[in-house]
């Protein structure tokens, strides 16, 4: 049902290539109102400046799952619910407030009134309803896991489905009570929806603009589909505090202010999103002063970008970087080995040595920021001595271990996929096992080898998505999955029954107990979570980068 | 020139083989011996990096952060490197891999450009012009990209990197065999053979082959340079053994790109042994040109 591992939210790989080095550095400089250096006062109305690691793939919210287009579009559109700003929990958006029925089937929104589309048209239930539907009824290609990748991880399925991955879709239903209030049916109870409502993909759309310029139409294939309307290209509609200007990929798209918004207006009067490929040139950029802003600053650079007078913002942690097993192989199925490979790595020492500050030791499969998480769990110390001992019980002779890990990558999780490896392999070796290192590109081949579990241990991670622990543990262990490659019924039931319990009581009770259970069974061994950083020159205001990707660049302003 | 001079000098230039001769002017060419000392040194450092280095490479040794990575003291004479390793070790150590890299690339790209060199020089005809298109073609493509290629086809690892550095030197090897054994065919010596009805097998083995080898032995010096720079090139563009803590030059050099801002002298160290290595067995390997050229012979 889900991906597991992998964090789609995020830019892709800065993958080096003299080409790209050189397309970037031809993207560098700009020819728009140029931002003055660090401190220097930039005029008002001038447009705010950032560096993005790519072009969006599409500005429809419903046909995207990168984080370079949600940064794009969660200016333009707005979801009915929001998060918190700069956390996770769920605050009012479109809908002013709501109502989950005792049985967890029924969702009832009141809508905020007096909104409007930047086309005009009026914000109300049956446009809300209008994009339910919408999304409930894709046909062909855009039923693609990666065309529609949040609707089919959310709500599984379709009106008519047209691939045996697909599952019976949780949506029921979506009626108008009146213009003001939305009734939200499914299909079984699911206490999960309302957090995953935050994510961009389900953002209100103007039905109009939807069916004028044809957002529906996708061809081509599901490993690169093609767009052929304009909606998301040229005419994305939403109800945000930026309207879209203009857009020419490759060198700039441009936003501006929603004079007619609903609520507190934007400061700044238009924003250009410029992409850069390389983290270095993104960087060099900002000093030069010819770029505001960028996310995801390399934690070896944090120092000099301070040093050079530019800002360094801290993404809380909202993610975990693990090592897994897959327990296709008989070595991984047995518990012993698991548990010593637990105690022999230095997870603390890994950590330290290659993630920035702020990032700390992950003892559970979801962040200790997530409700529900307790450290009520069987914890696994560094300890060379225990693991050897277990090893030795294990009545495993010359333990040897194949270990995966990825090129070509850098994630908060996982700054350095090599380093990580080699210390872990250190580590395992001082305990007694024998590792056969095994590595791949990213993508597509790490992420297809890890996920067919042909990986014995893998390092991978996970990026959170919305405030739910679903959106951790369901993920991993809901279900049998090929790269976990276990049949643990226990953990299995906790978890679903977990997604469909209504009471919050519980079902924090019941996450506690998942932990606890996955603690002991050991299919993998979490190790860090780390915050991520963005830089903005001197004097950006009014930024805070969101845990879960959501920024809203309406409270930014220059000064 | 005082006397004494002269008269030392005199009775081997008369007297001496190409052997002897070489071997004098070597020793008189000051750049000869520098390159021999680097060489020397760097073969006797590889081959004691397990007892000279004073840490294992592949172990931390101390915390590092990745802001914070000490730089040379007495304990680290290099300091230590992004994960808390001991860089001296890891240099030394990395010459092991190096002189490893450089041999077994140099013999498996000297004996398949032997073989096809005999074959050609030996049969001359239709062997000869096919043996030598094909050379043709492998070195009308450039070496680093025909390795880049041929190492990426054979996937990663240690073994594929060094085929595809011993593919790129077979067509050298090859073409300098076959020159010189097409000059040997008509010298006198292979003549009088012939005419007295030695087998062309034993005048091929047995004479001409061994007649020919002085330029193989002196490019070999040269390529084991050029193997150890390719090696290290191959490495920083991540064509390396699946093993990252295997300690390799041009891995160590290209895994501290990151910290070249903060922790420059990571990047220099694995540098500066690249560099002395191929200097060491370039300058050897010209010197070896110049003692065995008998143009050179006064």
């Amino acid at each position: 049902m889900r991906r597991d591992g992998m964090p789609l939210r995020r830019p892709a790989a800065v993958v080096a290539g003299l080409a790209l080095a050189i397309s970037a550095a031809a993207c560098g400089g700009g020819d728009d109102a140029e931002p003055g250096t660090g401190g220097t006062q930039a005029a008002e109305g001038s447009a705010f400046i950032f560096a993005s690691s790519a072009d969006p793939a599409i500005l429809d919210p419903a046909f995207h799952s990168d984080g370079e287009s949600s940064r794009v579009t969660n200016q333009i559109f707005e979801t009915l619910v929001a998060t918190e700003e700069g956390g996770t929990g769920v605050v009012p958006g479109l809908a002013e407030s709501w109502k989950v029925s005792e049985d967890a089937r029924t969702y009832t929104f009141k809508l905020r009134q007096g909104v409007k589309f930047h086309d005009g048209e009026p914000f109300d239930a049956a446009a809300v309803c209008a994009n339910f539907d919408r999304w409930y009824n894709f046909t062909g290609l855009a039923q693609a896991d990666s065309v529609s990748y949040y609707w089919v991880t959310v709500f599984r399925g379709f009106a008519k489905n047209e691939s045996d991955t697909l599952g019976k879709s949780l949506y029921g239903g979506c009626t108008a009570k009146d213009d003001g209030t939305v009734e939200l049916k499914l299909t079984e109870p699911s206490a999960v929806v309302l957090s995953a409502l935050t994510l961009s993909s389900f953002a209100i759309a103007s039905p109009k603009a939807l069916k004028d310029y044809k957002a529906d139409q996708v061809s081509g294939t599901a490993e690169s589909p093609q767009f052929t309307g304009t909606f998301g290209t040229e005419h994305p509609v939403g109800t945000g505090p930026f309207k879209f200007g203009s857009w020419t990929r490759g060198d700039k798209l441009e936003i501006v202010r929603n004079d007619e918004y609903w609520g507190e207006k934007a400061k700044l009067s238009r924003i250009i999103f410029r992409p850069i490929e390389k983290a270095a040139d993104r960087a060099q950029a900002l000093r030069a002063g010819s770029v505001h802003a960028f996310d995801y600053a390399d934690p070896a650079d944090l120092e000099s970008l301070k040093s050079a007078g530019v800002q360094v913002l801290e993404r809380a942690p909202f993610n975990m970087g693990y090592l897994g097993f897959s327990q296709r192989t008989e070595i991984m199925q047995n518990q012993k080995i698991r548990q010593a490979i637990a105690h022999a790595i230095n997870r603390d020492n890994v950590v330290k040595t290659k993630y920035a500050t702020g990032a700390k030791v992950a003892n559970a499969f979801m962040p200790d920021s997530l409700w529900s998480y307790t450290e009520d769990f069987t914890e696994y110390d560094y300890s060379v001595d225990k693991a050897k001992q277990l090893i030795a019980e294990s009545g495993v002779s010359d333990p040897t271990l194949e270990f995966c890990y990825p090129s070509g990558v850098s994630r908060a999780y996982m700054v350095d996929p090599a380093g990580n490896f080699q210390l872990m392999k250190a580590d395992l070796e001082a305990a007694g096992f024998k590792v056969t290192p095994k590595t791949s590109p990213w993508s597509p081949d790490y992420l297809n080898t890890t996920q067919a579990g042909d990986c014995p241990l893998f390092l991978l991670g996970w990026n959170g998505d919305f405030g739910d622990p679903d959106n951790f543990l369901g993920t991993f262990f809901q279900s049998f999955s090929n790269q976990w490659s276990f049949r643990n019924e226990e953990i299995f039931k906790t978890l679903g029954d977990a997604e469909k319990e209504p009471d919050q009581a519980k079902r924090e009770a019941l996450y506690k107990q998942a932990n606890a259970l996955i603690a002991d069974f050991v299919p993998g061994v979490p190790y860090a979570q780390s915050p991520s950083f963005s830089a903005a020159a001197k004097n950006v205001r009014g930024w805070v980068p969101s845990p879960v990707l959501n920024d809203k660049f309406s409270t930014i302003s220059l000064n | 020139m005082s006397l004494a001079q002269v008269e030392t000098v005199a009775p081997e230039e008369t007297g001496g083989s190409l052997g002897r001769d070489a071997w004098r002017r070597l020793r008189r060419n000051p750049v000869a011996i520098v390159g021999a000392i680097l060489v020397i040194m760097f073969v006797a450092l590889a081959l004691l990096a397990p007892w000279l280095a004073p840490y294992p490479p592949d172990k931390p040794v101390g915390q590092v952060t990745p802001t914070s990575i000490p730089g040379p003291s007495a304990e680290h004479w290099f300091g230590l490197d992004d994960l808390g390793r001991d860089e001296f070790s890891r240099v030394l150590w990395g010459a092991r891999w190096s002189l490893v890299i450089g041999v077994v690339s140099l013999l498996l790209g000297l004996i398949g450009g032997m073989v096809l060199g005999l074959l050609a020089g030996a049969f001359g005809g239709w062997v000869d012009g096919l043996v030598m298109r094909l050379v043709d073609i492998m070195l009308s493509v450039p070496g680093l990209l025909f390795a880049i290629g041929i190492a990426a086809m054979l996937g990663s690892g240690l073994d594929a990197v060094m085929i595809a550095i011993a593919v790129v030197n077979v067509p050298i090897f090859a073409r300098l065999l076959r020159g010189q054994m097409l000059a040997q065919r008509q010298s006198d010596y292979v003549l009088a053979a012939k005419a007295v009805g030695v087998r062309r097998r034993r005048i091929v083995l047995g004479h001409v082959l061994p007649n020919s080898l002085t330029p193989v032995i002196v490019q070999g010096t040269l390529t084991l340079a050029v193997a150890i720079v390719d090696a290290a090139g191959l490495a920083f563009l991540g064509l390396s053994s699946n093993d990252p803590s295997i300690p390799e030059w041009g891995r160590m050099l290209a895994d501290t790109q990151r910290y070249l801002s903060s922790a420059p002298l990571l990047a220099v160290f694995p540098g500066l042994a690249i560099i002395i290595a191929a200097l060491g067995f370039t300058l050897l390997g010209e010197s070896l040109r110049e003692a065995l050229d008998p143009k050179y012979r006064r």
